[in-house]
């Protein structure tokens, strides 16, 4: 078989005018200024919030302890759904593109495996905390109520809350993973794509 | 080096490396692009533990291999045809969008590794880019340029 066919020759004719070095640093400002506005507004999100509840705890003065528990989880719940689904964890999704491929795909591997532990887990400890803090929030307030309301009170906000535990989170769960399994799969299968033959 | 100046030396070679990996002019611009946002970010902290040529390549191959993540809905090979064609802005030669096409069709690995090798990048800085030992480079370079080989054969008549 002839294998004199001159590849590089080929390549080379492959020439590219160089795009202005203005329009790239044009685009990285605008994207460093893009993160630092998530930042903020993920960070005000957070604060207003926290504020909002706080306000609530001010202005209806809860007596019983359950109730003070009770926005504390809220919170809570919120606060990790919010800093994970923004990937906020510092360390939890850095890659390092400055590694050899066989590490960054590795890297990419465990990433994929964290976002697929953070989707199932982290969602499960919100609807968790989210429906503790819930129930126990509104006991103050529903002892004031005569007993047919406060059920109706606790029915609606149970169905509300078994709605979205046995019907969208394991759909949103199931829809995410299955994405990231793909992904999942393909990345493995470059890996092997660099073992010795 | 400022990085003005990593630019201009290394951008044409950065794009045809995206180009060999995606085989579609845009989306290699848009990778290159973004391996030299990477760089900008990183340079401050780059600190000589490999040659500037090897950092740079890592960046621009990682890139690419992450590029699956974003456009997962749609790789470029499942493109529908006329969307392809509109990609193609600039008429190429046709034994060098052969050689694109072709290159296309390997795995990606092999798509990084052989567009490395055509960059004229030596098979030791590949090894260190890629990330696996010179003797395998110099196997899979070799399988890789066979596979090439008969697809140009094939094409000939």
């Amino acid at each position: 078989m002839n294998t004199n066919i001159d590849f590089k020759q080929i390549w080379n004719k492959q020439e590219a005018t160089v795009p202005e070095i203005k329009e790239l640093l044009k685009k990285a400002t605008i994207y460093k200024r893009k993160s630092l506005i998530k930042l903020l507004l993920l960070n005000t999100t957070m604060i207003l919030t926290s504020v909002f509840i706080g306000l609530i705890w001010y202005y209806f003065q809860p007596e019983l302890v359950s109730t003070k528990l009770g926005i504390v989880l809220v919170i809570l719940a919120m606060m990790i759904q919010l800093a994970t689904s923004n990937r906020m964890l510092p360390n939890l999704f850095k890659s390092n593109a400055e590694t050899t491929s066989k590490q960054y795909l590795q890297q990419l591997i465990e990433l994929q495996k964290k976002q697929l532990f953070q989707q199932t887990t982290v969602m499960s400890i919100y609807f968790i905390l989210l429906s503790i803090g819930l129930a126990l929030y509104m006991y103050e307030y529903t002892l004031r109520m005569t007993l047919t309301w406060a059920l109706v009170a606790y029915g609606i906000t149970t169905l509300w809350i078994a709605i979205n535990w046995f019907y969208f989170r394991p759909k949103a769960i199931k829809k995410q993973n299955k994405k990231m399994n793909i992904l999942l799969d393909k990345f493995k299968e470059m890996t092997t794509q660099l073992s010795e033959d | 080096m400022e990085f003005e100046q990593i630019y201009a030396t290394y951008w044409q070679k950065v794009y045809r490396i995206s180009l060999g990996y995606v085989n579609s002019p845009d989306l290699a611009k848009d990778l290159a692009q973004e391996t030299f946002i990477t760089i900008w970010k990183q340079l401050p902290n780059f600190r000589n533990e490999s040659t500037i040529g090897t950092w740079i390549f890592r960046i621009a191959s990682n890139t690419c291999l992450r590029q699956i993540q974003k456009d997962k809905r749609m790789p470029t090979s499942e493109l529908p045809l006329e969307l392809k064609e509109e990609n193609t802005e600039t008429t190429m030669e046709s034994d060098l969008e052969f050689l694109y096409q072709c290159i296309s069709e390997l795995p990606e690995m092999e798509r990084i590794i052989i567009s490395l090798e055509l960059e004229d990048i030596n098979q030791k800085e590949i090894s260190k880019i890629v990330g696996i030992s010179e003797g395998n480079v110099r196997v899979k370079i070799h399988r890789i340029k066979e596979k090439l080989t008969q697809k140009f054969k094939n094409n000939e008549h």
